[in-house]
């Protein structure tokens, strides 16, 4: 058997508050192998980017509680490493697109600078190497007129060009592993059809391993093999992108895809959604956390808690899926 | 715009030939842009970011200061009105933004935020001010609880809700989306959709919807207007629109929204497209470089605006393309060609 590019095992992240514990992701475990992607769905505040943070380890020392039965990458624990060996591999390993580009990147540095900067401080090498290297990551990222955007600033960009020029520093040492977090909310659909299809390209000609965080399961598809749905710090179910657009078992996945518009010649009928609200933290349901917001909630679905049962390649965690 | 036989009455807003310009006229951000929203339909106004949507809502509002156009509001030029009147279609065109947790205001309560308007356009007593905010809490389903809560004690699809409900409480005739559901999940997005969809059905409001969103106007749009690098290149009946648009830009809009990449589209190009330096008069069509039916007439001479003609004798809202294909639109096999 391979060894997957990425595997969680038993992942909890919490805050100790002091009216008690406040879990935000709960026992999770999954992996990747190397040129698979795979999404990551749920409604925001359900811990998906608290997911990824926990496995890169930016959460901050003090104030949060991470455990895991190990976070491998490639095999190799890095659940265990000290800071000083996390940042030699963070960039060159495991690499992390943020949401906001606009936040995330430099504004006093040119894109060229920022993107160099990455890979002269894993690799090194002469001034000329650092930027052929950096032109070469633009021009992997779709860019034509790479020396223009080197000499960019983020702010003289747009929206999707930064989240483009950001790819391309996530990816300029080639990491096994890339995780994206929402990378193409809030732009516009041709914007967001060519990130996918780069981000697309590079996974299949470096054979990385993408977890693509969104709580849109329709952009998930476009770009991701499998996919788990996450719920208050839950996975609820994990299984083939196919398998769940055909039959989703879990009420919450079927519940996420009647919510996601649909393009059709004759006017639709009216939109469906799932009543209620993502409960807080604070104040979880016992039993089921979505049993409040399910049409196909019982007694035990409010008193007992529903572990993850694989059947087939695919886990659901319901006392009564669809 | 010669506006088709089939409509009779007046259009609630008509947007006549409206240019906006930033930086001293170098910045184009809408050219000519014509547009008719008829009562109680709504238009959904789409393209890619920086198409110039945004400066159409305010421009509407006069929160921005056009060059040059007319815009009429129940007939009625507002450029021409004095602040009193400009105050009173204030009241009647209301906006909603696109981040709810940045246009509320974090140190008013709801109810507070809820009965500025109220006053502002000193709308009944004390007691129907009350009275008003209570049922428009309700409306948009919140609780009355609600009331004296502040913005950031509510989730996004929450806050939104509110900003909906400020809008609605001063009876708009028209309401403006800006972007209004694109900065939420999918299933608030949903939850929101289904506001305004009841709002059109119970009180027959008239929504210029602006949005990326192909998808999201196809649930709530009665007709589509497609806007690129400023111009506006199409409007149509929404049902004509989704079942095979007229101008190519359009179609090329439609076939991402619908997950697929065109066929002829090559990613590299898009770069190019920074927004838009004023070379006086245009003498090409604004999308001849990226059209995949260009001909050489695209690239020396601006396309017209040209009605389509009907096929529905139902339908409502203007059909019209500004594309070089449909110069010679009554020609018979050209047309074939075309569609």
């Amino acid at each position: 058997m391979t060894t997957p590019a990425l595997k969680v095992n038993n992942l909890s992240v919490w805050f100790e508050t002091g009216s008690g514990r406040l879990t935000v992701v709960d026992r999770i475990s999954f992996s990747i192998n190397a040129g698979d992607a795979t999404g990551l769905v749920g409604e925001s505040g359900c811990g998906k980017t608290m997911t990824a943070m926990a496995i890169l380890g930016l959460l901050p020392a003090s104030g949060v509680n991470v455990r895991s039965d190990g976070i491998e990458l490639d095999g190799r624990d890095i659940s265990t490493l000290s800071l000083a060996q996390r940042r030699a591999i963070l960039g060159r390993d495991i690499a992390m697109v943020f949401q906001q580009p606009a936040t995330a990147l430099d504004p006093v540095f040119t894109m060229g600078q920022q993107i160099g900067a990455v890979y002269r401080r894993h690799t090194g090498g002469s001034k000329q190497q650092v930027r052929n290297k950096m032109l070469e990551a633009l021009e992997s990222v779709g860019f034509s007129q790479v020396e223009d955007i080197a000499s960019s600033y983020p702010h003289e960009l747009s929206g999707g060009m930064r989240q483009l020029a950001m790819i391309a520093m996530a990816t300029v040492c080639k990491p096994a592993v890339i995780i994206a977090d929402e990378p193409t909310t809030a732009l516009d659909n041709r914007t967001r059809a060519l990130i996918l299809e780069q981000l697309k390209q590079l996974q299949e000609l470096h054979q990385t391993a993408v977890l693509f965080i969104s709580h849109d399961l329709s952009v998930v598809r476009q770009i991701c093999r499998d996919v788990m749905v996450m719920y208050c710090g839950r996975l609820l179910e994990i299984t083939d992108c196919q398998s769940l657009f055909a039959n989703a078992r879990h009420p919450y996945s079927a519940g996420l895809l009647s919510c996601i518009p649909q393009i059709s010649n004759k006017r639709p009928a009216p939109i469906k959604s799932i009543p209620g609200q993502i409960p807080a933290p604070a104040d979880l349901p016992s039993g089921c956390h979505f049993a409040p917001r399910c049409t196909r909630a019982e007694d035990q679905c409010r008193t007992s808690v529903p572990e993850l049962d694989y059947a087939n390649g695919r886990g659901v965690a319901c006392f009564r899926p669809l | 715009m010669n506006m088709s036989d089939q409509i009779n009455t007046l259009p609630l807003l008509e947007v006549r030939d409206l240019s906006v310009s930033f930086n001293q006229q170098e910045q184009i951000a809408v050219d000519r842009v014509s547009l008719n929203i008829p009562a109680g339909r709504t238009l959904g106004l789409v393209g890619a970011s920086g198409a110039g949507k945004s400066s159409v809502g305010r421009a509407i509002l006069r929160l921005v200061k056009p060059d040059s156009g007319k815009i009429f509001f129940k007939g009625k030029n507002i450029y021409r009105m004095n602040k009193q009147e400009m105050k009173a279609t204030r009241q009647r065109i209301q906006l909603v933004f696109q981040d709810p947790s940045v246009s509320l205001s974090p140190r008013r309560t709801v109810e507070q935020t809820l009965l500025e308007p109220l006053q502002h356009f000193a709308i009944g007593d004390a007691n129907h001010q009350r009275e008003k905010i209570r049922q428009i809490i309700q409306t948009v389903g919140l609780g009355q609880s609600a009331l004296h809560r502040y913005p950031h004690q509510f989730s996004s699809g929450q806050q939104q809700r509110i900003a909906i409900a400020r809008a609605l409480v001063t009876n708009p005739d028209l309401l403006i989306a800006d972007e209004a559901v694109s900065s939420l999940d999918v299933s608030i997005q949903a939850q929101i959709l289904q506001l305004i969809q009841m709002l059109q059905k119970d009180f027959g409001i008239s929504i210029l919807f602006i949005s990326h969103d192909l998808a999201v106007i196809r649930q709530i749009a009665d007709d589509v207007a497609v806007m690129y690098q400023g111009q506006l290149l199409e409007q149509s009946p929404a049902d004509q629109f989704f079942s095979g648009p007229s101008h190519p830009y359009s179609k090329t809009l439609l076939s991402f929204a619908q997950g697929k990449t065109p066929v002829h589209w090559s990613g590299e190009k898009w770069h190019l497209e920074r927004s838009r330096k004023s070379t006086g008069t245009p003498s090409s069509c604004v999308f001849s470089d990226f059209c995949p039916d260009k001909m050489a007439m695209c690239e020396k001479q601006e396309p017209a605006m040209h009605d389509i003609p009907f096929e529905n004798q139902h339908a409502l809202g203007p059909h019209c393309v500004k594309c070089h294909l449909y110069d010679e639109v009554n020609n018979n096999d050209h047309q074939e060609k075309v569609f």
